[in-house]
Formats: C-alpha cells, sequence, structure tokens
C-alpha cells in the first residue's frame, strides 16, 4: 500500500461519508483543514459519545475488549454513535469503584476498563466530574506481534471466522494517542462486519504505515499531530488473511 | 479511671519562602489555641514537619531558582520580606523545572535532611516570631522526616482502591475516592514529582491509628483536599475531624503570598506598627482575640491593624481583670467548648472570654492557652 495524500483525503472523505453524509454537501472537503472544519463545526450538546474509563493499558488485552464492547451495542445505538463519529471520551479512573454509583454499560473482566453510553454527553456530566482526562504519554513499545482472539458470541449473525492483521503505526506515537486512533478503527470496523466474534486479530507494531505490503479493508486517517495542515495514517485493518 | 483520649493536631504547614501574613497568623494562632487547650484535657501531639513539605515542587523548584539565578549569596542576614521578592520573581516565571534537575535536591532533602540555607533563614526568623507570639514551636527548625516513603504510601493505598497510578503508561498518580463520589485529585505528576497532598499522606498514614481523634486544619480553599485525606484518614482507625479556617482578605481581597503584595501587611509591617504601643501580654492575647475570636472561621472582615490596636487594649483589660480571678475555673469553661468531639474548640474557647456575663477569666488558663 503506498500512502500518498490524496489517498488519505480520499479515505477521511469517505468515513465523513459514511458517517454523516448531509455534512458533506454543505462543507469544503479539499484539505485536512476542511475536514477539521467540519468536525469543530458540530454542536456538542446535539453527539453522542461513549466515555471510557481506563485504569491500565495492556493493548492486546484492549484491542479485544474494545471489540466485544462495539459488538455489544444494537444496530440502531451503533448507527447513532457513528453519526458522531464514534466520538469517545477517554478518561482515567477505576471501574471497580464506579460500578455502584453509575450504570456502566460493560466492564472488561480484569477491571481495567469500562464503557458508559453512548449516550448524549450531557448525560455523562456526573461521571466526567469525577474523573480526569486519561494521560498517557508513554511511547508506544516496539512489540512482537500478538494474535487477540474474539470469543464467540451468541445471537449475532454467524459467519466463518476470520483472521486479519492490524497494523499499527507506532513512531511518535504515544500509548493515549494510539487508543484514540485505534479506538474509531475497531469499532467502525466492528459496525462494518468487519470484526466479528470468533475472529482473530494479528496487532502488529510498524514505525508507518507507508508501503505495507498486505492488503488493507480499513485505514484509519486523521490529522498529524506534528503537521496540523497533513493527514497521517494510523492504524491498518488488513483484508482477511488466507485460512491455513 | 479512662485513659485520655490520644488526640493528633496536623494543620497545614507554610512554606518557608515568604513572610508570614494574615492568614498564616491566623491559621497558626486558632491552630496553637486548638493545641495548648486540648493538650490539657487530652493526650495531645502537635505534628507540623516542614520537612515533609520540603519535596514539593513549589520548595525545591524554589531553591533550585535561587541556586541557578543569583548563586551562592549570603541567606542568613537576609529578612523573609528579601526572600519572599525572590520567591514572587521565582513563581511569576512560567517555565517549570523538570524532575530531573531538581532529583539532587530531592535526594538530599529525603536523605539527609538537608535544607536550603534561604529556607532555613526563614525557618529561623519564624522560630523567633513564635516565641514573641507564645505559639507552641512544633519543630520549625527541626528534621522530621514523615513515616512513609512515597512508593510505599502508594503500596498501602492501593489494597483499599484509594489509588490510580498510571505511571506506567505516562500518566500521574490519582487519589481515588471517586466511590465516595469525591473526584479523582493527581498527587504525583507523571515524571514524579509529588504535592503536598502525597507529602502530606507520607505522614499521616503512618501516624493516623496511633489516635483516637486527628484534626485537620488548613484554608478553606482547601476543602476539597481535606475531605479526601480525612477519609483515607478515618480507613485507619481515627475519628478525622476537619476544621476549615479561611484566609484574611486584605481591603476586601484574598490573595496568595506568591503575589507578593503582603509588604505593609507581613508580620514584620505589623510588628513595627504594634512596637511600644502595648505589653507582650496584651499582644499575644489580643492576636488570639482578634484572629480566633474576632475574625472567626469566615472570611466576612478584611485585615485592620486599627481593629488589631482595639483588641490588644481589650485584652490588656481582661488581663486586668484575671488577676483577681479564682484560679481552677478554667476546666468547667474547656468542657463547654467540646460537643461530640476531643479537641477544644478554639473559637468558642477564646470568644467565651469576651462574655460580660461570665467571670474574669482563670489566669491559670490565659497563662497555659492564650499567652
Amino acid at each position: 500500500m503506498t500512502l500518498t495524500p490524496e489517498l488519505l483525503l480520499d479515505t477521511a472523505v469517505r468515513r465523513m461519508l459514511t458517517s454523516r453524509p448531509e455534512l458533506v454537501a454543505e462543507c469544503d472537503l479539499s484539505s485536512p483543514a476542511g475536514l477539521a472544519a467540519v468536525r469543530n463545526s458540530l454542536n456538542e450538546a446535539d453527539e453522542l459519545a461513549v466515555v471510557s474509563v481506563i485504569r491500565s493499558v495492556d493493548l492486546p488485552g484492549w484491542v479485544r475488549e474494545t471489540c466485544l464492547f462495539a459488538l455489544s451495542l444494537d444496530e440502531a445505538t451503533a448507527r447513532a454513535w457513528r453519526r458522531s463519529f464514534t466520538r469517545t471520551i477517554f478518561l482515567a479512573g477505576q471501574p471497580g469503584n464506579l460500578r455502584e454509583r453509575f450504570a456502566l454499560t460493560r466492564v472488561a473482566p480484569d477491571g481495567s476498563v469500562a464503557w458508559v453510553g453512548p449516550a448524549p454527553v450531557a448525560a455523562t456530566r456526573t461521571l466526567r466530574r469525577l474523573l480526569k482526562t486519561f494521560v498517557a504519554d508513554r511511547p508506544v513499545d516496539a512489540a512482537p506481534p500478538t494474535v487477540v482472539e474474539l470469543p464467540t458470541p451468541g445471537g449475532r449473525a454467524a459467519r466463518h471466522a476470520l483472521h486479519r492483521d492490524l497494523y499499527l503505526a507506532v513512531s511518535g506515537h504515544t500509548v493515549g494517542e494510539t487508543l484514540i486512533q485505534l479506538n474509531h478503527l475497531l469499532v467502525e470496523a466492528v459496525q462494518d462486519g468487519l470484526i466479528n466474534g470468533g475472529d482473530r486479530l494479528t496487532l502488529r507494531h510498524v514505525p508507518r504505515l507507508n508501503g505495507l505490503r498486505a492488503p488493507v479493508e480499513a485505514l484509519r486517517v486523521d490529522i498529524d499531530h506534528d503537521n496540523p495542515d497533513r493527514l497521517r495514517a494510523y492504524a491498518a485493518l488488513t483484508e482477511p488473511l488466507p485460512q491455513r | 479511671m479512662s485513659a485520655l483520649p490520644r488526640v493528633l493536631v496536623a494543620p497545614v504547614t507554610v512554606t518557608p519562602s515568604k513572610p508570614l501574613t494574615p492568614s498564616h497568623l491566623k491559621g497558626l494562632l486558632w491552630t496553637d489555641v486548638l493545641y495548648r487547650a486540648t493538650a490539657l484535657v487530652a493526650d495531645t501531639t502537635y505534628r507540623y514537619s516542614p520537612t515533609t513539605y520540603h519535596p514539593t515542587e513549589q520548595t525545591l523548584g524554589f531553591w533550585y531558582y535561587l541556586d541557578q539565578h543569583h548563586g551562592d549569596v549570603d541567606y542568613s542576614q537576609m529578612s523573609e520580606e528579601e526572600i519572599g521578592d525572590l520567591y514572587v520573581a521565582y513563581r511569576a516565571r512560567a517555565t517549570k523545572v523538570s524532575a530531573a534537575a531538581l532529583r539532587p535536591y530531592a535526594d538530599a532533602v529525603e536523605n539527609t535532611g538537608w535544607v536550603h540555607p534561604a529556607g532555613a533563614r526563614v525557618l529561623q526568623l519564624w522560630t523567633g516570631h513564635y516565641a514573641l507570639l507564645g505559639l507552641h514551636d512544633p519543630g520549625l527548625e527541626v528534621h522530621q522526616p514523615p513515616g512513609l516513603g512515597l512508593e510505599e504510601t502508594l503500596e498501602q493505598l492501593k489494597p483499599a482502591g484509594a489509588v490510580l497510578d498510571q505511571r506506567a503508561d505516562g500518566g500521574p498518580v490519582y487519589l481515588d475516592a471517586t466511590r465516595y463520589g469525591l473526584p479523582l485529585r493527581q498527587i504525583v505528576t507523571a515524571d514524579g514529582r509529588p504535592n503536598y497532598l502525597a507529602c502530606a499522606l507520607r505522614e499521616l498514614l503512618p501516624l493516623a491509628p496511633e489516635y483516637d481523634e486527628v484534626v485537620l486544619l488548613y484554608d478553606s480553599g482547601l476543602e476539597r483536599d481535606y475531605q479526601l485525606v480525612a477519609r483515607l484518614l478515618s480507613l485507619r482507625g481515627p475519628a478525622v475531624r476537619r476544621i476549615s479556617v479561611s484566609r484574611v482578605p486584605v481591603n476586601g481581597r484574598v490573595t496568595s503570598a506568591r503575589h507578593g503584595d503582603w509588604h505593609d501587611h507581613s508580620f514584620g509591617a505589623l510588628l513595627r506598627v504594634m512596637d511600644g504601643r502595648c505589653s507582650p501580654e496584651s499582644f499575644r492575647l489580643g492576636m488570639r482575640l482578634y484572629f480566633v475570636a474576632s475574625l472567626g472561621r469566615g472570611q466576612q472582615e478584611s485585615f485592620r491593624l486599627d481593629r488589631l490596636v482595639h483588641w490588644t487594649v481589650r485584652a490588656q483589660r481582661l488581663l486586668d481583670r484575671s488577676r483577681t480571678a479564682p484560679a481552677g475555673t478554667g476546666t468547667a469553661l474547656l468542657d463547654r467548648c467540646r460537643s461530640g468531639h476531643s479537641y477544644i474548640d478554639p473559637y468558642r474557647l477564646v470568644s467565651s472570654l469576651l462574655d460580660r456575663r461570665r467571670s474574669a477569666p482563670d489566669p491559670g488558663l490565659l497563662s497555659e492557652v492564650l499567652l
């Protein structure tokens, strides 16, 4: 996969078209600045967001639990959240301390992370006031490929389990930034049916995604935080790997 | 006869980097009256250790700044106003000092009890002020390290879920009492710098189980922090009492000493005005009548030197009356200043002296608690 500014912009525009087609007609989507302007024009009070409460991060475990959370949402809820660009607010907190006071939508079995919503932003005000923005400024470690297996759920339309590679660009990225980007890729891939219960994902860390040989089915593109006038590819989900 | 209750009096400390202002004096006088009165009816410990709070960025950063910008100068002849001016200049700078730069200072404080000569000079001057005011000196110039290290403190809090430590991911450490509806509070930065709350817990956590009652005194701006501290200490057994004492406005405004607008109402300025106006005893009692009874816990009234002068005159009259009063009436009065707790309420005690319906104050009580 050869990344170009045009490909990155096209990917970002297609995401906007899928999530909120009515916005596209009235906006300038010919540049990263135009995309950012669209996002900034949204009225927060009208949007849905998920609050993700994080105690600690083990990346493969977090990938699995994020997919399971996305799989747990019904279609209408997922669609509504998609219209708000799967906005997620990451907060530092200990789910175990919050269970009695708040209705947590889902809690990871080890208590490392929990989700509330999707809900109107105002509905989570009390929780947000109690917690702090999640800060994780540690660079993402170089790590060997790790397979993440999703359990087979009950009640979902069955399809045979697939195995994909999940590439993560780690150069210059912190754990906190990575969660933000990967979260969008994973939950939207679940909503698009690319990831389902029973699937396997091999998490692979690479410095950058440009030049990736594997065919990519979903690409996460966002403003490059080092160069805000550019876009950057943060994570990629490949086509299914051949069955062995 | 049952043993006396064990009471720990633990006020927030003043950073030794500036002159004492009316707000500081109020806190010190409230604490002193509470401690000395409670010591008459309970087994009382007054814990006030500047050593404990030296590792905060506020203090270490100032010392680092002095050494970087002023080099080796003689602080031993400086006034606290002069050192305070340097502190104001330090706080006016926007740049933060890195944890790595502060590490030699933190290590020296932790491992050897080292105090920067500017801090030592201020503490020396304050020791003199305490003597002048008749305040019990809890060991301003004594090395009194906290009972626990930072990591030990965090380890002790973790089993109760009271600490959220995200340093492994490049985040800070928070105190977590969210299960009680209290917001997360950062106590250590991602690069390892503790704030005053982390320091307070290093000191108070190991002490708390040794007491029946812990009394925390602090300025009302720290209410939320002290709610947290009280919650965590009470898990260790003692009843924890919180006494918030508001700062004293000057010309209608409550300001922080770091802004430096204390020049005409620092303790030194106050002494210059009061010099020769009253006896040492009436000054001490007048200070207590004014800062404890007249100003009270709140902050409705601004600081006024003429009111302080008024209260020293009133103090002299009380002292004169007490000379003919019978001794031994103080115990009953102290009992009236407790309700459901072991400590003596300083406001009730000092304001009871002003009740004209009561007989003259017990001279023994005055000398033991208020002079």
